[in-house]
């Protein structure tokens, strides 16, 4: 059974996994997660060189302990080559060059986002469920908003990009919007949380319209609506209260963010969620219909989002909808092995002259 | 110092706007982009983009999350968005003066708030929403 080290390195995280042939996640570690960071000093976020150069080495020890694996037992070591920050892909890559020279590994190669639609290939096959193809795969974070529509074409995946944003990413509306109404940053989270309080039909806001591709997103023309309705409202007050609680405690829990929102405020959040979620389910929906998708892969951070995921499993969309278990939705490692074991299967290797390719894309 | 004030009617106009500017920018250029939420400052990068031929509107999406979007073979633009950082220190890591150094140009959003860390010689584009997609645009070049 082939052992694969996973290392994304791209954007904010610092993370290692070790993963199994059969697609079982033996261990997945995540820098900003290890509960004490005094273990290697670390800060975050890991936007730097500098940060995940500190990480990187006590990460992948991390990875290996928890998952019981010594250096000599590893198969392969997959690396995110791409995209994100120069700087930061290449603490990672460089990192698993090195690894595979001195151990004699081979090195694989991962596309970032391709790791996202992993992570939930890798689960369905753990829970025996089949997700067939071809498929559709929304990825929706603070970075990305893409639709691709995934063929199988002699024993491989190949993506078609049907659409993607032409702005401001799905993760990154909802962290913006929950700043300006004093939820903190990044507070797109609390805004799900809180979503489900408000009416949606209270407050107006705009559908995108596209021109050119239908399938394309935008998310500008919301945040911007979002802030005409705030600079409409008499705000200072419950925003101060709001920051007045975070101040307090850093991760408020419900009750305590539902006493400092007003019912105004709820309801201008829950047309945010639904109009976000509409955005992107419509498309998808349309796409459904219009391929031969017999399945539907929702990954990302946004995946996290409950709204969303009771959207998609309202039954309206015309096949099986995946997600991935929150923890395999943001940014790990264990997606990147995953992604990497057909290529392993396969004996698709990459030479060290593998580069860190910041806008590397996937179709 | 010298200023010149423009008046976009339309996200297109804007667009138009950035593409005939983005052909007077020799290389290196810094080009601040200010504006409040929305204002459209990723509407004027796209405009820089297509003027310079080096990719579609379309294809310029906001750099916020990713920090850096590069574009061109060989680097020949960076659109840079600091809005989710908050020191000085942070700023500091992402290599700016690298980055500055290279014939490139480069648009920055949110950099205002690190005047220190800004060469003295650059290009403020101030992005103001007048009515819905209508835009004042004053460009300012310094020193």
């Amino acid at each position: 059974m082939a052992l694969i080290l996973g290392i994304e390195s791209s954007c904010d995280e610092t993370a290692a996994a070790i993963v199994a042939g059969e697609g079982e996640v033996l261990s997945s570690v995540v820098a900003s997660q290890i509960e004490t960071h005094g273990r290697y000093g670390g800060v975050v976020p890991e936007l730097a060189s500098r940060e995940h150069l500190r990480a990187i080495v006590p990460v992948v020890r991390e990875a290996l302990t928890e998952a019981g694996v010594e250096w000599n037992a590893l198969n392969a070591v997959a690396v995110t080559s791409g995209p994100g920050l120069v700087g930061s892909l290449l603490v990672g890559l460089t990192y698993a060059k090195a690894v595979c020279l001195v151990r004699g590994l081979p090195l694989i190669g991962i596309n970032h986002i391709e790791g996202h639609i992993h992570a939930v290939i890798l689960e369905a096959r753990l829970a025996g469920s089949s997700l067939e193809l071809p498929a559709l795969a929304l990825v929706a974070s603070g970075g990305h908003t893409h639709l691709f529509e995934i063929m199988p074409k002699s024993g491989k995946m190949v993506y078609r990009l049907l659409g993607k944003t032409r702005d401001d990413a799905a993760g990154e509306a909802y962290d913006k919007v929950a700043k300006l109404l004093g939820f903190g940053y990044p507070g797109g989270p609390v805004l799900d949380l809180l979503a489900p309080f408000g009416e949606a039909d209270a407050v107006r806001l705009p559908m995108a319209k596209m021109k050119g591709n239908a399938m394309d997103f935008s998310f500008s023309g919301l945040k911007t609506a979002m802030l005409r309705w705030s600079q409409s409202q008499d705000m200072a007050e419950e925003i101060a209260a709001r920051r007045a609680v975070l101040k307090a405690s850093p991760k408020p829990k419900l009750e305590q963010w539902l006493a400092v929102t007003p019912r105004a405020t709820l309801n201008a959040v829950a047309a945010f969620q639904r109009v976000v979620v509409e955005e992107l389910l419509r498309r998808v929906e349309r796409a459904a219909e219009e391929t031969e998708a017999r399945s539907v892969i929702i990954s990302g951070g946004v995946a996290c989002n409950a709204g969303l995921r009771a959207s998609a499993h309202s039954g309206r969309i015309n096949c099986p909808v995946f997600f991935p278990t929150p923890h395999l939705s943001t940014d790990n490692a264990a997606m990147i092995a995953a992604a990497a074991l057909p290529k392993y299967e396969r004996g698709e290797f990459d030479d060290f002259t593998l580069k860190a390719q910041s806008n590397l894309t996937l179709a | 110092m010298r200023e010149h004030q423009y008046q976009t009617l339309t996200e297109d106009d804007t667009i138009a706007l950035g593409a005939r500017l983005a052909a007077d920018w020799t290389r290196p250029s810094v080009v601040l982009l200010i504006g409040n939420l929305g204002a459209g400052k990723t509407t004027f990068a796209k405009g820089v983009a297509e003027g310079m031929g080096i990719a579609r509107a379309e294809d310029v999406s906001s750099p916020t999350f990713p920090l850096i979007h590069e574009y061109g073979d060989t680097g020949e633009l960076y659109h840079i968005d600091l809005y989710r950082l908050d020191t000085e220190a942070e700023v500091e890591t992402l290599g700016l003066d690298d980055i500055f150094a290279r014939p490139a140009v480069v648009l920055l959003e949110w950099a205002e708030r690190f005047p220190r860390l800004l060469p003295e010689e650059r290009v403020e584009v101030r992005i103001e929403a007048e009515a819905d997609e209508s835009r004042r645009i004053t460009v300012t070049e310094l020193p």
